[in-house]
């Protein structure tokens, strides 16, 4: 007799409850995205071709855009965040792979602890680490020019100087995520098949032959996620030169983030700052395109 | 402080046009005071009907001393008030102006009922957020005006005299220096009438003592570091823009205060010390020597509480004139009280502002509670504000008041302060670490200010 009832019950839930389920339990992601995240987008995408005149917001269509393309300062930012990116994200990510093989080799002793202490720095917050890397850098009583010093090196002016402030950033940016990256390539690492280091092994391949050939093919995917996900941090780059050098010595560390806030929170100029915004995202999107498609391709 | 009184008298259109100048006020103290303890008395019984009328909470925003003046004076208005609550919130500086611009631009969404705004953001936040503040005026705030300097009035007025903030602290220049190091260097501190002669003693006392003259954030990466810069350009009357809002700060003042800058840098009194709070308690502690520091009337205050072993051995005076002859007097920022647009309890926050701001009581409760130095000419003129300083052995606030009572043009900070300070202190960086030419970086500011902002050069 159940099994009589059984089938039009699970028909009746299959022809209503079931199609709208899936979406009530997805709504409230759906409402915090609409509300954090499309509506602000469609919103700076008004704001960014409107002005504030005489205390009206006027439309100016794409007048913040022009404005924009004749900006020496906006040219400045974007170099500087280019060359940022094109030393630091390397440079970074060399290290990380480096590090994710030290961590998963049976040679390591206390593995769990240095795998924690290089991935630490990521949960430090932002007010703290600014404290500590300006205190670290501080060209008269700082440690790193005490170091120096003992050595018989000369004081290095690490965040008043236009290029050691760029180096200066580019190292911390370094030690805050560079234990990110390495954990995401630990990870990969463990879906390597064991077999094939041990049958590369028993054909006679060097270490270095292994690691080429073997680890870096298998890391490949995780390697297309930390570049396009790194380059991405790196172009929207803003807290390290907030809480280091203020964007300075004369604009030598301003990025385009920097350059976004300064013109929205100091200068009141929203419109202008929503432009910066939306270029922004432009360059993001075309070097994410181009890296996905060359990282691609190399797959194949 | 000016003692002069004058007969009783019915006043004459020639008084009622007393108001307009700092200047003249001085020298009517007598029956000024007499005015504005009138109209004090007016106030607190115009405010004493409203009493029971008035409830709720209100919220103040300010940052650190300048909160703990607005709290003291809570309990005095609690007196006339009992049924509103005042919450004094110190939520930092600079914190502040990003929580305030942030509010400003969500529609005033979030902001407390009375925020404690900056000289540099109020003609800002008027024109950009037309109803993000109240119109005082609209409350009978110009009643307040004679009592104030009329230039830093203004400063808190829109361009058509609305007012929107009642003036707070009022910062003259202050000009501290080392006694023992020009003593040590036999330089005698009354000799020096100029900042030319200013930097020849910094060369006598670097040569003697080892200590540079002064400091500054050569690099500027913890602060705007333009301080001395717009010290020097406002002792000859000037700034980055004029009263019509063109460019000056290419102007010759604006130039002749870089060329200042770079000539006592070129000849190595200038210490390269970073900006920020703790460096300027190193140095007035005495942990880093320098002979003088050039700063804003509130930092007296600051001396004596910070730093207390250094007494006697720091002196306070006017800051020397760029000309022979010129001003020795410059305002050096404040700040303003004024009431959100948003609050949805405009009438209490009103009279708090009023009460602290415009009664001798509160301003006497505030001075108190922060040591801000206050701009209400009752309060400058009231029994025991001028004592003499042990610490630096002179009458402190006298200094500050004679300061306001010279002819200090209106500093017009226009809604382009914040890029002008941006562009200087980047040109002035160039300067100081690279010594590049001062001419040509100015220019090059004021060209990058015009690009940005659409205004004229002013030839």
């Amino acid at each position: 007799m159940t099994s009589k009832l059984q089938p039009a019950t699970r028909r009746r839930w299959r022809g209503s409850a079931p199609r709208l389920t899936p979406y009530l339990f997805l709504l409230p992601v759906l409402v915090l995205f609409a509300g954090f995240k499309v509506y602000p987008y469609l919103y700076a995408a008004w704001l960014s071709l409107t002005k504030i005149i005489k205390g009206q917001t006027t439309f100016v269509g794409l007048g913040n855009y022009g404005r924009l393309a004749a900006d020496p300062i906006f040219y400045k930012a974007l170099t500087n965040t280019l060359i940022i990116l094109v030393t630091q994200v390397p440079l970074m990510l060399g290290l990380a792979l480096l590090l994710a093989v030290a961590f998963n080799s049976a040679l390591l002793k206390f593995r769990a602890f240095w795998r924690t202490a290089y991935f630490v720095p990521i949960v430090m917050g932002l007010v703290a680490y600014g404290i500590l890397f300006s205190t670290l850098l501080n060209s008269h009583h700082g440690l790193v020019n005490f170091l120096l010093e003992s050595v018989g090196l000369p004081r290095v002016p690490w965040l008043a100087d236009p290029v050691w402030a760029k180096v200066s950033i580019i190292i911390a940016l370094t030690w805050h995520y560079t234990g990110n990256s390495a954990v995401i390539y630990l990870a990969q690492l463990q879906s390597i098949p064991g077999e094939l280091y041990e049958a590369a092994e028993i054909d006679g391949a060097t270490a270095w032959q292994r690691f080429w050939h073997i680890t870096l093919p298998g890391l490949r995917p995780a390697i297309t996620l930390t570049v396009v996900l790194s380059t991405i941090g790196t172009l929207q780059l803003f807290d390290e030169p907030y809480v280091l050098t203020n964007g300075g010595p004369n604009n030598a560390t301003l990025t385009i983030g920097m350059y976004l806030y300064q013109n929205g929170f100091k200068y009141f100029d929203f419109g202008y700052a929503s432009a910066i915004g939306y270029v922004l995202t432009g360059i993001i999107g075309v070097i994410a395109l181009i890296q996905f498609r060359f990282l691609r391709e190399k797959q194949a | 402080m000016r003692t002069e009184r004058r007969g009783i008298g019915p006043r004459n259109p020639e008084e009622e046009k007393l108001d307009n100048t700092v200047r003249r006020l001085f020298a009517a103290t007598g029956r000024l005071t007499r005015l504005a303890l009138a109209t004090t008395a007016l106030a607190t019984l115009a405010t004493g009907a409203l009493a029971e009328e008035l409830s709720g909470t209100i919220t103040v925003w300010s940052w650190t001393a300048p909160a703990d003046g607005l709290e003291a004076a809570v309990a005095g208005f609690n007196k006339l008030h009992p049924g509103v609550t005042v919450k004094v919130e110190d939520v930092g500086n600079p914190a502040i102006w990003d929580k305030i611009t942030a509010g400003m631009a969500a529609g005033g969404a979030g902001l407390a009922d009375v925020l404690n705004i900056g000289i540099d953001y109020i003609g800002n936040y008027i024109e950009t957020f037309p109803t993000g503040l109240v119109n005082l005026s609209e409350v009978g705030a110009n009643d307040l005006a004679a009592q104030f300097p009329s230039g830093m009035w203004a400063s808190g007025s829109s361009a058509d005299g609305a007012v929107y903030g009642i003036p707070y602290e009022v910062n003259t220049s202050g000009f501290f220096y080392r006694k023992d190091l020009f003593d040590q260097a036999g330089v005698d501190i009354n000799s020096i009438a100029t900042w030319d002669d200013l930097l020849e003693a910094g060369k006598k006392i670097k040569e003697a003592t080892g200590a540079p003259l002064i400091s500054m954030d050569k690099a500027a990466t913890v602060a705007d570091s333009a301080g001395l810069w717009q010290l020097l350009t406002n002792l000859q009357g000037s700034f980055y823009f004029n009263a019509a809002g063109e460019i000056t700060m290419n102007g010759p003042a604006g130039l002749r205060s870089l060329e200042w800058i770079k000539k006592a840098n070129d000849a190595g009194v200038v210490a390269d010390i970073p900006g920020g709070w703790d460096n300027f308690m190193l140095q007035i502690k005495g942990q880093t020597n320098v002979a003088v520091i050039p700063a804003a009337s509130w930092a007296a205050g600051v001396f004596e509480n910070e730093a207390p072993d250094m007494a006697g051995k720091w002196g306070l005076r006017l800051p020397p004139s760029v000309e022979p002859g010129g001003l020795t007097a410059a305002i050096s920022g404040g700040t303003y009280l004024s009431v959100a647009g948003t609050s949805p309890n405009k009438q209490a926050a009103w009279e708090f502002v009023k009460y602290a701001m415009g009664t001798l009581e509160g301003q006497q409760a505030t001075y108190e509670g922060g040591g801000m130095f206050p701009g209400f000419k009752p309060m400058l003129e009231s029994d025991g504000f001028v004592k003499k300083s042990a610490y630096f052995d002179a009458e402190v606030n006298k200094f500050f008041i004679d300061e306001l009572g010279q002819n200090t043009p209106t500093v017009n900070y226009t809604t382009d302060y914040a890029r002008a300070l941006k562009a200087y202190t980047d040109a002035q960086t160039q300067v100081l670490l690279s010594g590049a030419d001062p001419k040509t970086v100015l220019d090059e500011a004021a060209a990058l200010v015009a690009g940005q902002t659409g205004r004229a050069i002013a030839n």
